[in-house]
C-alpha cells in the first residue's frame, strides 16, 4: 500500500532550479532509498516534504489525498516523523522530555512527569532501547541520542518515518543496532525513507531506491534486488558523462618528497599513518565520511595535535604550530571543504578574499598595503582561474558554488604555496565546473605544486589522483597506484576500503 | 545537564552557608541578632528580583539592559500616581506592574517583529524609558505615599522575615514551576537551548522570546513594587545601579548567555553571595566600592570557569561534525 | 566567540540553509544610510536654526556642539574597533576613568606635562583594553560578559584609588595648557593672516586625528583589512593565517586606546579629572556607529558613518534642549529615534533587497 507520494515536486532557488520534477513514493512496510550525490537534491526534497520548503510544483500525497504543510508541525502532526542530519535534542531536558517534546503531557496545568516517563517508556520499549527516559540527554551518546530521536520522531504517531544520513556519524555496531530498529519499524507497516552515502547499508536494510542526479529523479522506485552497486553507483554520478580528457603529466619519482609522514598520530585517533607527496603529484586520499581525512589535514596545520611519528616538509622535521606557520614558513595552503563557512569570507569583497593572504607580503611600513599592487595581483589570479565577476569588490556571498571554490583557491595560489591540501573541491558544483576544476588542479600539479587531494568522489579521484591512498577509521587501510581506468580502479579501491569489514 | 547544574547550585549554597557563618563569627555573633537577619533579608528582596529578570530573558538567548529603566519607571509611575493624584494603593500598584510588564511585552515585540539585535532594542528602550522617568519625577523624591504600603515594605513575620523578603522567593518560586513544569517554561527553554530544533518540534521561538521578555518586565513590576515599599522615596536615580548586579547573579548562579538553562535557584544564592559581600564590606568599614570590585572579579572568574567546564562537557557528549564522533570513539 | 549573546534564538528565527541572500552589487542612492545621515542633520540643523537662530551662534551653541560631537565621535571610533570583530566593550566609560585616573596621577604625582600625561592615559588604556583582549581570546568567553565584568570591577577599583589619593575625588593639580585647550577654537590657529572658525573648537582635532588614523588603519593596512576578515568569519580567517588571537587583543587595546582619549576630552572640557568620567559614554558609544552603519555582527566599519550618527545625535540633543525640552527627557527621543533609524534602516534593506531581485 502506498502511504505517501511526492508526484513531480519542483524548487526553484534563485538561479538555481533544486528540484525538477522529482517522484517518490513510500510503500507501508517498506525500506525506501534516498540516493545521490552532494547536492543533487536530497536535503531539499527532505525539506518540501516536512514543510520546511513549499514546493513551487508538483504535489504530496499521504494516503491519496493531497496535503500542504507549512511548517514541519503541521507535517509531523499529519505522521510524518523525520530525523535530522543535525542533533535536534533540547540540551537541558530529559530523554523523556525530548521524545514528548512536540506535545508534553499536562495534569492540571502542569506538565506531568510521570506521564512523560511513562510514554516515554511505551516508544522507547518500542524500539528495544535500554535507555533511562529521565536521563538528560547530555549524557547521551552519539548513537544513542539518535536513537532518541527515531523515538521523537515515533511519538507523533507517525507512519511515514524519514531517517536523513542515521548513520553519518556512529560506529559500524551501533549502525546494526540502527538497523534492527528500522527492521522493527519496517515489520509494523511503517514506511521507511532512508537517506545515506553508504551503498552497502542501502543493498543491506532498503527494498527500494529512488536517486537523484542534478535535481532530477534518475530512478524512480526501483526495486534494490534488481540492481547491482555498480549499477546504482553509476546513475548516482551519471557514466553518460564523458571523461574529461587531461594532458599527459608526469612524477618525477626520483625528487624527494615536499611533504612527508611517517607513523603520525594525532589527538583525534589518527594512528601510524604514512604519507608522502612529491613536487609535481597528485595524492589522493580516499575513504568514507568519517575516516579522518580532514581532520588529518588540520593535524598537518596545527589545529590538531600530533602525539607521535613526524612530519617533514622539504626534509626537514617540523613541527607547524598553525595555519599561519604553515603558509609563511612552509607555503602549506589548505582549500578547506566547508567552503561556506571556512573558506569563503561571504561577506567581504572579492579582492579581499584572495588578497588575504598577501597582506603579509605586500605591507610595507605601518602595514600599509598599497592598493595598486593588491588589485594587480587579485585580477591576475581572477583571470587565471577564469572566475566571472561583476568586479572585485563585489561580495563573495553573491557568487555561485563554483566560483567561490576558486575564490578560496585563488587566496592559496596568490600566496605561492608549493604544497596545498584540497579538500572536497567540487561538492555541491555543477558537473561543467567540475570539469574546469580538474583541469585547474591538473595543471596546477604540472607546474610542480604538490597536492594532497581529499574527495569522496571517486569519479573526480580517478580523474586526478597519480596514487590513491586510502582511509579507514583514522588509519592507512593501503595505496593504490591509479591507471585511470575507472572500473578497475573502483574495484580495487572499494575493496580496500572493506577489506577490514571482512575480516571483521 | 541537571546532574551539573545541581553540583553548581550545591557548590553556591556551600559557599553561601561557609561566607554566613564566617559573618556571623567575624560580627561576633551580632549577625544572628533578629534585627541584623531582618535587614540583611530585607536589601535582598529586589537584587533577587532583578537577578530573576535577567535569567528570564538569558533563559531564552535573549538580555535586557532595560532591568533598571523599567523598574525605576515603574516605580516611579507607582509613587507618582499615589503621591501626586491620590490613587489608590492597590490600584496604583497594579498599574506600575502592568505598565511593567507592557515595557517587556514591547521589548520582546520589539525584538521578534524588526529582527533587531535584542542589545540594542532593549538599549534603546532603556533610553526611552529613563526619560521618561525622569519627565514623571523631575528632581524630586517623591514619599508622600500612604504610610500602609511603608509598614508593608518594613513588616517582618517574626520579627526576622521581613514580608518583602518572602514575596520575592514566592516570585522566585512561580519562576521555577513555571519554568519547569509548565508548558510554556519548557517551550521558552527549549527555543533557548536549540532554537532550530525546537522550531522542528512547532515551537514558536518568536512567542518564546515574547514571552521571556514580558515575564522580564513583570518580575521587574514586582521589584519596582518592592522597592517603592521598602524605601523612603522615590526618584530619578532608582534602578540606575540596577544593571549589572542584574547580570552578575544569573552568571554567577551558573546561566549560559547561549539559552536553554533556568538557574532560578543558583540566581537566588548568587543574590545572596553579593549581598554577603556588602555586608562583610560594612562589618569591616571598607569602602563601597569594595563590593563592585569583589563582585566584578566574581563574575569574571565564574564565566571563565563555566566556559572551561562546558569546553569540557562538548568534548564529551555533543558531537556535530560526524568525523570527529568517530575519532571520539577510537581514541 | 564572536556571535553576540542575545541572537541565538533569533537567528534561527530566520529559515536555515537558504541559499545565501543576494547582496552587494549596486544599491540604489537611497539605501545608502550615510547620505541619508547627512541629509538628516543638515535638515535638522537648518530647522532648529530656523526656529531659533541662536541655534547658529559661534561662541555659545556651536563651539560646544562641535567639542561633544569631537568626543563623543571618538567614543563611538572606541566602540567601533570592537565591533569590527564583531565584539562588544561595554567598559569604554570605565575604560575612558581608568585611563584618566592615571594620568590623574601624573599629573598629580609625577608633574607630567600636559601632552605627557595624555601619552601616559592612551598606554593606560590600550593596556586595559589588551587585557579585556587577552581574557576574551585565552577563555573564548563572550566579550560582552568580560567587559561587563570588567566595567564591575573597575567601578570598584577607580572610587577607592581616588580617595586614597586625593582629597575631594577628583585630581586638582592641572598641568600649563589645559585651560587654554579646552576654550582655545581655531581662531586661535593663524597661518599669515587667516586665522580659523573661532566655532571649531581646537579639542576637534583630537577627533578628526582619530578619524584619520582609525580610517587609515581599516581602508589602507593589513591590520584594519585583517581585523574585518576576523569579524566576517573567526574560523575563515584562522583557516587563512590571519592571527586572530592577536586581532582580537589588538581591537580591544585600540578601544581601550581611543576610550582614553575620549576621556582625555572630556576631562579638558570639563576642567575636572574625576572618577565619574566616561559614565555617560556606553549609549553614545553604540549609538554612532549603528546609527552610522557599523555592523554589530562585525566586518563592516564605517568612520564617517560614526561621525555623522554621533552628528545627528548630537544636533537633536541640542535642538531640543534650545527648544526648551528638558534636558533628561531628550533620553526619550534619543530612543525612539534609534529604534525608528534601525527599523527604516531594515525595511531599506529589504526593499533595496527586492528591487534587485526583480531587476534580475
Amino acid at each position: 500500500m502506498t502511504l505517501f507520494v511526492a508526484e513531480r515536486v519542483d524548487k526553484l532557488f534563485p538561479g538555481v532550479r533544486a528540484l525538477d520534477g522529482v517522484t517518490l513514493a513510500l510503500e507501508a512496510g517498506s525500506v525506501h532509498a534516498l540516493l545521490g550525490e552532494n547536492g543533487a537534491g536530497k536535503s531539499t526534497l527532505i525539506k518540501v516534504i516536512t514543510g520546511l520548503y513549499r514546493p513551487d510544483g508538483g504535489k504530496l500525497l499521504l494516503d491519496g489525498s493531497e496535503v500542504a504543510f507549512g511548517s514541519p508541525h503541521e507535517s509531523a502532526a499529519a505522521g510524518i516523523g523525520v530525523v535530522h542530519q543535525e542533533r535536534n535534542l533540547i540540551p537541558g531536558f530529559t530523554v523523556g522530555e525530548n521524545i514528548l517534546l512536540q506535545k508534553l503531557p499536562t495534569s492540571r496545568g502542569l506538565v506531568d512527569r510521570a506521564a512523560i516517563r511513562s510514554e516515554a517508556s511505551r516508544w522507547l520499549a518500542e524500539l528495544d532501547l535500554d535507555i533511562d527516559p529521565d536521563q538528560p540527554v547530555t549524557e547521551l551518546s552519539v548513537a544513542q541520542a539518535q536513537l532518541v530521536e527515531i523515538a521523537k520522531a515515533l511519538s507523533v504517531e507517525s507512519r511515514v518515518l524519514l531517517l536523513d544520513e542515521p548513520t553519518a556519524s556512529i560506529t559500524p555496531n551501533e549502525a546494526d543496532r540502527l538497523f534492527r530498529v528500522v527492521d522493527k519499524l519496517k515489520n509494523d507497516g511503517r514506511a521507511v525513507l532512508f537517506v545515506s552515502h553508504k551503498l552497502e547499508e542501502v543493498f543491506q536494510i532498503c527494498d527500494t531506491v529512488t536517486v537523484l542526479r542534478d535535481g532530477s529523479s534518475v530512478l524512480e522506485s526501483g526495486a534494490l534486488a534488481d540492481l547491482t552497486r555498480d549499477q546504482v553507483v553509476d546513475l548516482m554520478v551519471g557514466r553518460v558523462h564523458e571523461a574529461l580528457s587531461l594532458p599527459p603529466r608526469t612524477v618525477d619519482r626520483s625528487v624527494d618528497p615536499l611533504l612527508e609522514l611517517s607513523g603520525v598520530s594525532t589527538a583525534t585517533g589518527h594512528a601510524d599513518i604514512d604519507l608522502a607527496v612529491r613536487p609535481g603529484e597528485i595524492v589522493g586520499l580516499y575513504g568514507l565520511v568519517g575516516a579522518g581525512r580532514s581532520e588529518l589535514a588540520k593535524a598537518l596545520l596545527g589545529l590538531d595535535r600530533i602525539t607521535a611519528g613526524e612530519v617533514r616538509i622539504r626534509g626537514r622535521a617540523v613541527r607547524i604550530k598553525n595555519v599561519r606557520d604553515a603558509l609563511r614558513n612552509h607555503k602549506i595552503g589548505y582549500v578547506t571543504e566547508n567552503r561556506k563557512e571556512e573558506g569563503v569570507f561571504l561577506e567581504q569583497s572579492v579582492s579581499r578574499n584572495i588578497a588575504v593572504t598577501i597582506w603579509d607580503r605586500l605591507s610595507k611600513l605601518l602595514g600599509y598595503v598599497p592598493a595598486k599592487a593588491e588589485s594587480a595581483l587579485v585580477a591576475r589570479y581572477v583571470e587565471q582561474l577564469g572566475i566571472r565577476i561583476a568586479s572585485p569588490a563585489q561580495l563573495a556571498g553573491t557568487l555561485s558554488g563554483g566560483n567561490q571554490q576558486k575564490v578560496s583557491l585563488a587566496k592559496w595560489l596568490a600566496a605561492q604555496t608549493e604544497i596545498l591540501i584540497i579538500d572536497e573541491p567540487t561538492v555541491g558544483i555543477d558537473v561543467r565546473t567540475k570539469d574546469a576544476f580538474h583541469t585547474l588542479i591538473w595543471d596546477l600539479a604540472a607546474n610542480g605544486l604538490a597536492i594532497l587531494l581529499i574527495t569522496s568522489d571517486l569519479p573526480e579521484m580517478i580523474t586526478l589522483a597519480d596514487r590513491v591512498v586510502v582511509m579507514r577509521d583514522h588509519r592507512v587501510q593501503g595505496e593504490v597506484a591509479n591507471d585511470h581506468d575507472y572500473d578497475r580502479m573502483s574495484q580495487q579501491v572499494i575493496r580496500l576500503i572493506h577489506a577490514e569489514r571482512a575480516v571483521a | 545537564m541537571r546532574r551539573f547544574v545541581k553540583t553548581t547550585e550545591m557548590t553556591l549554597l556551600v559557599i553561601c552557608v561557609v561566607f554566613f557563618v564566617f559573618l556571623v563569627i567575624a560580627s561576633g555573633g551580632d549577625l544572628v541578632g533578629a534585627n541584623s537577619l531582618k535587614v540583611l533579608l530585607q536589601f535582598l528582596a529586589v537584587p533577587i528580583l532583578i537577578g530573576l529578570a535577567q535569567m528570564v530573558v538569558l533563559a531564552v538567548g535573549q538580555l535586557n539592559l532595560a532591568v533598571g529603566a523599567v523598574g525605576g519607571f515603574a516605580a516611579v509611575a507607582m509613587g507618582v500616581m499615589m503621591a501626586d493624584h491620590g490613587v489608590p494603593v492597590p490600584l496604583a500598584l497594579l498599574i506600575g506592574f502592568v505598565l511593567a510588564s507592557l515595557a517587556g511585552l514591547a521589548n520582546g515585540l520589539l525584538v521578534v517583529l524588526t529582527r533587531i539585535n535584542g542589545f540594542i532594542v532593549t538599549l534603546a528602550t532603556m533610553t526611552v524609558l529613563l526619560g521618561v522617568q525622569y519627565r514623571l519625577v523631575g528632581t524630586r523624591t517623591v514619599d508622600a505615599y500612604p504610610q500602609g504600603l511603608k509598614s508593608f515594605g518594613s513588616y517582618a513575620v517574626f520579627g526576622v522575615l521581613p514580608l518583602i523578603f518572602l514575596v520575592a522567593l514566592l516570585v522566585a518560586g512561580l519562576l521555577s514551576v513555571m519554568l519547569r513544569r509548565t508548558v510554556p517554561g519548557r517551550q521558552l527553554l527549549a527555543s533557548g537551548g536549540n532554537p532550530i530544533a525546537a522550531r522542528l518540534s512547532g515551537i514558536s521561538n518568536d512567542r518564546s522570546v515574547v514571552l521571556a521578555h514580558t515575564l522580564s518586565g513583570a518580575i521587574l513590576g514586582v521589584a519596582a513594587i518592592l522597592t517603592v515599599a521598602s524605601s523612603p522615596g522615590v526618584n530619578k536615580s532608582i534602578g540606575g545601579d540596577w544593571l549589572l548586579p542584574s547580570f552578575a547573579a544569573p552568571i554567577i548562579g551558573g546561566a549560559l548567555l547561549t539559552g536553554g538553562s533556568a538557574v532560578v535557584l543558583g540566581t537566588v544564592l548568587a543574590a545572596f553571595i553579593v549581598r554577603f559581600v556588602d555586608t562583610a564590606r560594612a562589618e569591616f568599614s571598607l569602602e563601597p566600592s569594595w563590593v563592585n570590585f569583589v563582585v566584578g572579579t566574581v563574575v569574571l572568574g565564574s564565566v571563565v570557569l563555566g566556559q572551561v567546564r562546558t569546553r569540557r562537557q562538548s568534548r564529551r557528549t555533543v558531537v556535530k561534525a560526524p568525523d570527529a564522533a568517530v575519532a571520539g570513539r577510537v581514541s | 566567540m564572536s556571535a553576540p549573546v542575545s541572537e541565538t534564538a533569533t537567528a534561527a528565527l530566520q529559515e536555515p540553509d537558504q541559499p545565501p541572500a543576494q547582496r552587494g552589487g549596486k544599491t540604489p542612492w537611497w539605501a545608502n544610510q550615510r547620505i541619508g545621515l547627512l541629509v538628516l542633520v543638515v535638515l535638522l540643523a537648518t530647522l532648529f536654526g530656523v526656529l531659533r537662530p541662536a541655534f547658529f551662534n559661534q561662541q555659545l551653541v556651536v563651539f560646544p556642539l562641535l567639542r561633544d560631537i569631537a568626543m563623543f565621535t571618538v567614543v563611538g571610533l572606541a566602540q567601533l574597533c570592537v565591533l569590527s570583530i564583531g565584539h562588544m566593550n561595554l567598559a569604554v566609560g570605565r575604560m575612558a576613568a581608568f585611563s584618566m585616573m592615571i594620568t590623574g596621577i601624573s599629573y598629580d604625582l609625577w608633574h607630567f606635562s600636559l601632552y605627557a600625561g595624555l601619552l601616559v592615559g592612551l598606554i593606560a588604556g590600550a593596556a586595559i583594553g589588551a587585557l579585556a583582549g587577552w581574557v576574551i581570546a585565552r577563555t573564548g568567553v563572550n566579550s560582552f560578559v568580560v567587559t561587563l565584568a570588567l566595567d564591575f570591577l573597575l567601578l570598584g577599583l577607580i572610587p577607592l584609588v581616588y580617595t586614597g589619593l586625593t582629597d575631594n575625588a577628583a585630581f586638582v593639580t592641572k598641568p600649563d595648557g589645559m585651560r587654554e585647550m579646552r576654550n582655545y577654537s581655531l581662531a586661535d590657529i593663524c597661518i599669515g593672516n587667516v586665522c580659523g572658525s573661532p566655532a571649531v573648537p581646537q579639542l576637534a582635532l583630537f577627533a578628526v586625528i582619530a578619524m584619520v588614523v582609525v580610517g587609515w588603519i581599516y581602508s589602507r593596512t593589513k591590520l584594519g583589512r585583517e581585523l574585518l576578515m576576523t569579524g566576517t568569519s573567526v574560523k575563515a580567517a584562522e583557516l587563512s593565517g590571519i592571527p586572530t588571537a592577536r586581532r582580537v587583543i589588538t581591537a580591544h587595546a585600540m578601544s581601550g586606546c581611543l576610550a582614553a582619549l575620549a576621556g582625555f576630552m572630556l576631562a579638558v572640557s570639563t576642567g575636572s579629572i574625576k572618577a565619574t568620567i566616561g559614565e555617560e559614554f556606553m549609549l553614545p558609544s553604540f549609538l554612532g556607529p549603528i546609527l552610522g552603519g557599523t555592523l554589530l555582527a562585525g566586518g563592516f566599519i564605517s568612520v564617517w558613518g560614526t561621525l555623522l550618527g554621533t552628528a545627528l545625535t548630537s544636533v537633536i540633543r541640542k535642538g531640543l534642549d534650545l527648544l526648551g525640552v528638558g534636558l533628561e527627557s531628550l533620553n526619550i527621543y534619543l530612543g525612539l529615534i534609534l529604534l525608528v533609524a534601525l527599523s527604516t534602516d531594515r525595511i531599506r534593506t529589504v526593499l533595496s533587497e527586492r528591487q534587485e531581485v526583480r531587476q534580475r
